[in-house]
């Protein structure tokens, strides 16, 4: 039962637009946009959203309206000519037939963009100002410029109104050209443009009122900004609700979706996308300040990641929508399931980041625990009841074997699953007890709670031997146990311990600790801060150019933080090649990759981290006897299609998840899910 | 002068006794206000009431009929053969005492059972005490009567006749002395009472379960002192025999709440007498304590008083013990005329109705909820107002439970099953203010009122054939108590309208397997309306496996959730509706079917060992939707 939920079911009507409820997704960019476009698989991502019962779905952040803001960066959407139409109408439509509403969000990305991508032209802002994030110093621009960028804006509002779109935003959030106007660390103009905040906000002021011309005053139009840039030279809190308070005084918003901070470089970035070291909902002071000083409806996401936070926020008034972003990314059936009582079933965010770190690398949004959002073509996020139910054995119930045995159940399967741990979770046990890293823990809180009420017949503590999974008289066995930390190739790595060792508490280093990291993802970050928590003195050296490099950029600049505050001493670009004992320490031999230097360090302890090795043993023995003699079709994988063979003689064998090989946590449910979907 | 001669006469003596006891009995129901009885269709009436709707009661328990009807009839037939035998030819008559050894041998079988009833262990619901002398009292009279008979029939005329003599005379004298304050009462008032009753209706076939408005220009509102009371109703009192059905059937008191309807009844009968008898029976469970003091101008509740405040906010007003009352009495009338002098006069209202009560006067709505958004459970259906249409075949009442998440459920399936079926529906909108029911309950009829005016004015400005609802509570006020309003209304209930639609084949259904299933039926659904059938036929509509619980129909036990008991929440030992829930678990169901917001909310409220809480709507759509023809609703 979530309390006041109620709040959340309550119709919210902006300008004659109805929207069904008051939870929302902002606009993102997924990193699924193709040519320009939202096209099929985008719209699918959304779609599923809006069947899943969510209010309204904004999609397209940071599509473009101008051609100097490329819509390369982030395969985003352009809106800067008539083409987009056709898909926005497609796009519509599938949205509306589900009864949520969809709208856009446009932006001129000013000097937050690159100039080397498709057009080759120079970025623009209101001053010549580097921004950190993007390393773009842009042109000051002029007027012919000002009106330019103002003719397109209210081109690219038409172009959604024409689109069937049910309205549109500006960002002028994170740093695009319209707050570069406002904020005074960017504008530095000594024309009408800059100086007083008049002044500067009269681009904005211009854009808006274009656009409302254009579409011809019934549209809804709002704004994304940011109701404090935390930043000393930027816009304060203040100036965030007078700039507020204007523009919907002068009826130039229809809504504003107000976060907190800005995201002009590392560390302010991975702040206004909170991660999970972050309270929940740590910015919502900032809407609830602004909803007091304007008539219009207030927006407002930033890891509001379950219902009962989003129902609060609402009912007590902080805000009119709440904006579940990544909530959704992780259960597009959200609000659906709260409808429907089954608010227990909402697979929750957990706060990894694992989405959005993907796209400012260039891939694609997936999420670390929902393995069907953004390929809702292939994979499904209701599983279908196989035509015939089949006996199927699963062993480890790590993130692998939970999401195997849950969608195997939900087929209908009669499905036992073996974990010789007394608890499930795997690996994830582990990463969890790191400081920060706890919320981990949610991923398969939520998958065994499914297996459970799925009728799985769970047997914990029970080691699955060859014997006990014959005696099921299987038709399918699916391997998912795991694979196991190793101390890695140096001469004398015998002496090394592993960040497993150190996180589980097998091993308790004190005194001096050289962690060495070649992976470079949260495992040996998470423990360096572990270490130095517990009064280590730690240096972390890496093979990699960055201490955790393979880390997303909402997540590296935090353990870089905690890294730097605790005092640990960063290594980069250094190879271990030997340890040796010398009297009861250790000495660790180093080897700078760049120069071929090599150095010694004097330790107490060392501590690797190597990845994770298959655990094979029960895969040899059981491969003989296979029909499949444990091979996995690949082809038919990747396709989608079912596996060839079909255990009417004997047992299918596969290996799922790290026992394949050690990658991470979502390769290991989507390794479950395409293969047991069609199971 | 012979014993049997004697006999006749002491029967006649004990008659003249006896009516001076039944004098000095209805002398004190005087006291009660002035009420309006149809003498001559009551009197006339007494033997079917009797032979009828009282015996289709008592015969729920078979043992109690066969025993009433032995005793009963025995000793009425025994004692007035006995005295006819004053009339020389039959007095001397060997045959005749022959027939009058028979009568009394039938009332001494009947007098055994009685006793085998109590003796040697009795069980908690029968009262003690006097109770218990009865048996043996009944035993004297007829065995001593029986003993004289048989001695006339063999015509030996010797001293056991004389002995019997005597054992009658104890005996009768004793029964006679329980006239006025004992269990032979219930013989005297039961009967009047048959003739007298305040609710006619119920002997023609009505429910007649409608509450009846209070007089609002009256000098006092409610009753407050045992003389408020019509005088019919005291005698309604007066007929209680402690059997102790409605305390086995009164959810309150199995939830060990400071309720037990038996004692309420012999507490009220009491107020009036100069002196209570003394009660042998079960105690409120957990009751403060009172001063215990009554009296014809006395008050009847108060810590000072009979009756703690706590057993009036305790009941569910769910009927429960009415309908178990071999006696005809009433008492939810009863409870609720306490209580309306409690809210109206003193306002002395348990803390958690103050604001029900108050937002139902000044928001028009219990819970103080905007009225306008009473239909966002339906966000994303098309929901179209009455006002925008004008006229609609079917007006959907949405009730109170609309504003809840669980319910909002149900009628969102109920929107949708209209919707399939084509069915020219609309609602009220922000126009539909609360139908009163939780204010009347509570005995604010004064809230009730306005609220029903309200309503009807706002009916009366559109046409439309009927209403339908999913709100049983809503059902009873707008069928059963607008009429006293003027205002009348063809209404029904969703079970009922979608059985229909599933009749006419305007809904398909298929088998939507469910486990086993039981349905629980609200109080207000069935017990006060009668309607037990098409909720189950719906039901079996649907291919499920489907079981009754022991306490079913219209002896099903409430879930706690009405007469706003919620609200009171007054403490007990145990929960009601999880009482309910271990019912339904019971008889091995894993779903329990409702068709009450109430019940839905009372039951989903259960933790444990529990089934799954479904309303019919729910269940139905379910079904519709597994239908072939519905398909094709993917992405």
């Amino acid at each position: 039962m979530i309390p006041h939920a109620e709040a959340l079911l309550k119709p919210l009507t902006i300008k004659g637009l109805t929207i069904r409820n008051r939870v929302m997704s902002t606009s993102h960019a997924p990193g699924y946009g193709k040519d320009g476009k939202p096209q099929e698989r985008y719209q699918l991502y959304h779609a599923e959203k809006a069947r899943g019962g969510i209010g309204l779905t904004m999609f397209g952040g940071s599509s473009s309206v101008a051609l100097d803001s490329p819509a390369t960066p982030w395969a985003q959407i352009s809106v800067a000519d008539d083409s987009v139409i056709p898909y926005f109408q497609q796009f519509a439509e599938r949205v509306h037939a589900h009864g949520a509403k969809l709208m856009i969000q446009l932006t001129h990305m000013g000097r937050r963009t690159k100039w080397d991508t498709e057009n080759w032209l120079p970025t623009i802002s209101s001053s010549a100002r580097r921004e950190p994030a993007s390393r773009t110093i842009p042109r000051a621009m002029d007027k012919n410029d000002i009106r330019r960028v103002v003719r397109a804006f209210a081109e690219a509002a038409r172009r959604c109104k024409e689109g069937g779109l049910d309205g549109c935003e500006v960002s002028a959030a994170h740093g695009h050209l319209i707050d570069q106007f406002w904020s005074p660390s960017v504008n530095h103009r000594t024309d009408e443009y800059g100086g007083s905040l008049e002044n500067r906000m009269r681009f904005g002021r211009e854009v808006l009122e274009a656009m409302h011309e254009a579409t011809g005053g019934d549209y809804v139009i709002g704004m994304r900004m940011s109701g404090d840039e935390m930043l000393e030279d930027g816009l304060s809190q203040q100036d965030c609700l007078e700039i507020a308070a204007t523009y919907a005084r002068d009826g130039l918003v229809d809504f504003v979706n107000v976060m907190g901070g800005q995201a002009r470089d590392e560390m302010s970035h991975a702040i206004s996308l909170p991660n999970m070291s972050f309270p929940v909902a740590p910015f919502l002071f900032l809407p609830s300040a602004i909803k007091r000083e304007v008539e219009v409806p207030v927006f407002h996401a930033q890891r509001v990641t379950d219902l009962a936070t989003g129902a609060r926020a609402v009912a007590e008034g902080h805000v009119d929508m709440v904006a579940m972003t990544r909530a959704h990314i992780a259960d597009p059936h959200l609000m659906r399931k709260l409808i429907e009582g089954r608010d227990d079933d909402i697979r929750q965010c957990v706060g990894a980041g694992y989405c959005i770190d993907r796209i400012y690398v260039g891939g694609d949004a997936l999420c670390i625990q929902n393995a069907a959002t953004g390929r809702e073509a292939t994979m499904p996020h209701v599983i279908a009841k196989a035509a015939t139910s089949r006996r199927v054995v699963v062993v480890g119930a790590g993130p692998a074997g939970l999401e195997a045995a849950r969608v195997a159940a939900e087929r209908g399967h009669s499905v036992v699953l073996f974990e010789k741990d007394d608890k499930p979770g795997g690996q994830i046990n582990i990463a969890a007890r790191a400081t920060w890293r706890e919320a981990l823990s949610g991923i398969p809180r939520w998958l065994y709670a499914q297996v459970q009420k799925k009728g799985v017949d769970i047997r914990l503590g029970t080691e699955a031997t060859e014997a006990a999974i014959l005696a099921e008289r299987p038709e399918v066995v699916i391997l998912a146990t795991g694979g196991l930390a190793h101390t890695g190739f140096a001469k004398g790595a015998e002496r090394a311990v592993t960040t497993w060792d150190v996180l589980t508490g097998r091993a308790e280093p004190s005194g001096s600790v050289l962690l060495y990291d070649e992976i470079g993802g949260h495992n040996a970050a998470s423990t360096a801060e572990v270490l130095a928590r517990k009064g280590c003195l730690v240096e972390m050296a890496t093979h990699d150019l960055q201490i955790a490099q393979e880390v997303g950029t909402t997540n590296k600049p935090i353990h870089l933080r905690e890294l730097y505050k605790a005092g640990v001493i960063l290594s980069p670009n250094m190879e271990l090649i030997e340890i040796y004992p010398e009297g009861n320490r250790l000495v660790a031999a180093l080897r700078n990759t760049m120069t071929e230097a090599e150095e010694e360090r004097v330790v107490d302890h060392v501590v690797v981290d190597y990845g994770t090795l298959p655990v094979e043993g029960l895969f040899q023995s059981l491969r003989a006897g296979s029909v499949n003699d444990g091979e996995t079709d690949l082809d038919a994988l990747v396709a989608g299609r079912p596996q060839r063979w079909t255990g009417a003689t004997g047992y299918a064998l596969y290996r799922i998840g790290d026992a394949w090989t050690g990658r991470n946590i979502h390769a290991a449910i989507y390794d479950a899910l395409r293969l047991c979907k069609d199971l | 002068m012979n014993a049997a001669l004697g006999l006749s006469l002491v029967i006649v003596a004990l008659a003249v006794l006896a009516a001076v006891e039944g004098a000095r009995t209805a002398r004190r129901w005087r006291i009660g206000r002035s009420a309006r009885v149809d003498w001559r269709t009551g009197l006339a009436a007494i033997p079917k009431r009797y032979l009828v709707d009282v015996h289709h009661v008592v015969a729920r328990d078979p043992y109690a009929a066969r025993m009433h009807a032995l005793a009963a009839g025995g000793l009425i037939a025994g004692s007035v053969l006995a005295a006819l035998g004053l009339m020389p030819p039959l007095g001397h008559a060997h045959l005749f005492w022959g027939a009058v050894a028979l009568a009394f041998l039938v009332a001494l079988a009947g007098g055994a059972m009685v006793g085998r009833r109590r003796y040697p262990a009795k069980p908690a619901r029968l009262s003690g005490g006097a109770f218990q002398r009865l048996p043996l009292l009944l035993a004297a009279y007829v065995g001593g009567a029986l003993l004289v008979a048989l001695d006339a029939a063999s015509g030996l005329a010797g001293p056991l006749g004389w002995l019997g003599l005597a054992v009658a005379a104890a005996g009768g004298f004793g029964l006679v002395r329980q006239l006025a304050d004992g269990p032979m009462r219930h013989a005297l008032a039961g009967a009047l009472h048959l003739a007298a009753h305040p609710r006619p209706g119920r002997f023609e076939g009505e429910r007649a379960t409608a509450l009846i408005p209070a007089d609002l220009d009256a000098p006092r509102l409610g009753v407050a002192v045992p003389a408020d009371f019509a005088w019919n109703r005291l005698l309604g009192f007066d007929a209680c025999i402690q059997c102790g059905r409605c305390e086995v059937a009164c959810p309150a008191f199995a939830a060990g709440q400071p309720l037990n309807p038996k004692k309420l009844i012999q507490d009220l009968a009491g107020s009036f007498k100069a002196e209570p008898p003394t009660y042998a029976g079960s105690p409120y469970p957990q009751a403060p304590p009172v001063a215990g003091l009554g009296g014809p101008e006395r008050p009847i509740v108060g810590a000072g008083a009979l009756i703690h405040p706590d057993t009036l906010w305790s009941c569910t007003t769910c009927r429960a013990c009415v309908e178990e009352c071999p006696m005809m009495i009433e008492h939810v009338d009863a409870i609720v005329d306490l209580r309306r002098f409690q809210t109206m006069e003193l306002a002395a209202v348990p803390a958690g109705a103050i604001p029900a009560l108050s937002e139902s006067r000044y928001a028009e709505e219990p819970g103080g909820r905007p009225l306008a958004a009473r239909t966002d459970f339906a966000a994303g259906l098309p929901l179209p107002l009455i006002a925008a249409k004008g006229s609609c075949d079917v007006l959907l009442w949405l009730g109170s439970g609309a504003y809840e998440l669980r319910h909002g459920r149900t009628l969102r399936a109920l929107v949708e099953l209209l919707r399939k079926a084509g069915i020219d529906y609309a609602v009220l909108g922000p126009e539909e203010r609360d139908c009163g029911d939780l204010a009347r309950r509570l005995g604010d009829e004064a809230t009730f009122a306005d609220l029903a005016r309200a309503n009807i004015a706002t009916l009366s400005r559109y046409s439309f054939r009927r209403i339908l609802t999913a709100d049983p509570h809503a059902l009873h006020v707008l069928r059963n108590e607008y009429p006293a309003f003027d205002g009348r209304y063809e209404v029904i209930h969703h079970s009922a309208f979608l059985d229909e639609l599933a009749a006419d084949g305007r809904l398909a259904l298929a088998a939507a397997p469910a486990g086993r299933l039981a349905y629980h039926d609200p109080c207000y659904l069935g017990r006060y309306n009668g309607e037990t059938d098409a909720p189950r036929r719906l039901l079996d509509r649907l291919g499920l496996e489907r079981v009754e619980m022991e306490r079913h129909g219209k002896r099903a036990m409430c879930c706690g959730g009405g007469g706003g008991a919620p609200v009171s929440d007054v403490a007990g030992e145990r929960r009601i509706p999880d009482l309910r829930m271990a019912q339904v678990r019971a008889v091995g169901a894993t779903t329990v079917a409702v068709a009450c917001p109430q019940c839905a909310a009372m039951l989903e409220g259960v933790t444990g060992d529990v089934a799954e809480v479904r309303d019919l709507a729910e269940l139905v759509l379910a079904a519709v939707e597994a239908a072939p023809v519905a398909q094709g609703a993917a992405r």
